[in-house]
């Protein structure tokens, strides 16, 4: 994630890449890029806190259920991250409010198979309907990508689907070595420690 | 007869550690924060039953996760509380300990890691 002050908002822009996740009760500026990963955005709309994660699922699931299965764990804890700061900011998981983009299948690059694109579906559908969130926007799949612009404190999100590589470039590549490396780590878990 | 409490403010998570500690036999009580979950511990030791062990996750609203083991820890001092949370530094992990926890147990986990914790603690 890096921050910047130069942009058109005149507010703190703080721009995440794909694996990145960050909630805040500042009135700033949330931008990405989404291409293959999934965007989502949360926000409280009462206590003015909000929090965008981009992040994928390793693999495709099976049919049991998001909570039984291993590559749907892995999503699960992915949310997790994002809840836990807002959570820690003082958001009410029971008051937020989701809003979903990408997931897209862009030509040449970061191509989903059918299991592992419709997985990312049943994840986003079975997530949040168990917790009980639920999805204002829903702006997933199609072959174009998203530049995204999340303010957290009121929810508002703005969106322009761009062209194959107009603007994003850098994205892709981080986008692609952030999938390959979630894959690669997907039999990787948390450590565990027995206190004596 | 014992219980499992499984306390976090995520129902997916809630249903996962249930479905990972379902062969360990005992019964399965979830409760969504420290508040609610000190509220269950009562109620099932007014019902002459006891806990077995406790799965906690740490950041939850109402109250958190480490000020759960320390008001639990003020009636009971031996019963094991596993910490299960996305909080992987060393200066959480001391405060969980410093609190009384029995364990730490950093997501994603595999149901078998935390079914072998589970049976190295409850004796």
């Amino acid at each position: 994630m890096i921050k910047s002050k130069n942009n058109e908002f005149g507010k703190d822009l703080y721009i995440l890449y794909p694996g990145d996740h960050y909630a805040t009760q500042e009135d700033c500026v949330i931008g990405t890029i989404s291409a293959s990963c999934m965007v989502i955005c949360l926000y409280d709309p009462i206590r003015h806190i909000g929090g965008m994660g981009h992040f994928v699922i390793p693999g495709a699931m099976g049919t049991e259920g998001i909570y039984r299965d291993e590559i749907g764990s892995h999503g699960i804890t992915s949310m997790e991250y994002l809840m836990g700061e807002i959570v820690k900011l003082g958001g009410d998981r029971k008051k937020l409010r989701a809003k979903i983009f990408g997931v897209a299948n862009v030509s040449g690059v970061n191509s989903w198979t059918d299991g592992i694109k419709n997985s990312i579906f049943t994840f986003i559908d079975e997530y949040f309907r168990v917790e009980h969130i639920p999805i204002e926007k829903e702006d997933i799949g199609g072959d174009r990508r998203r530049k995204l612009y999340f303010f957290p404190r009121t929810g508002k999100v703005l969106r322009k689907l761009l062209e194959n590589n107009q603007d994003s470039s850098e994205f892709i590549k981080m986008e692609q070595e952030y999938i390959n490396r979630v894959f690669k780590e997907k039999n990787t878990y948390g450590k565990v420690i027995v206190f004596e | 007869m014992k219980h499992i409490l499984v306390i976090d403010d995520s129902a997916t998570i809630r249903m996962s550690v249930e479905y990972a500690l379902k062969e360990i036999g005992f019964p399965i009580s979830q409760a969504e924060n420290g508040r609610d979950a000190l509220e269950k511990v009562n109620s099932i030791k007014s019902n002459g039953n006891d806990i077995a062990v406790c799965v906690v996750d740490v950041n939850m609203p109402e109250m958190d996760g480490i000020t759960f083991v320390k008001e639990f820890r003020k009636g009971d001092k031996f019963t094991p509380v596993i910490m299960l949370t996305t909080e992987s530094e060393d200066q959480k992990i001391k405060e969980g300990k410093d609190a009384g926890a029995s364990g730490w147990l950093v997501k994603p986990f595999q149901p078998e890691q935390l079914v072998d914790v589970v049976k190295k603690l409850v004796r």
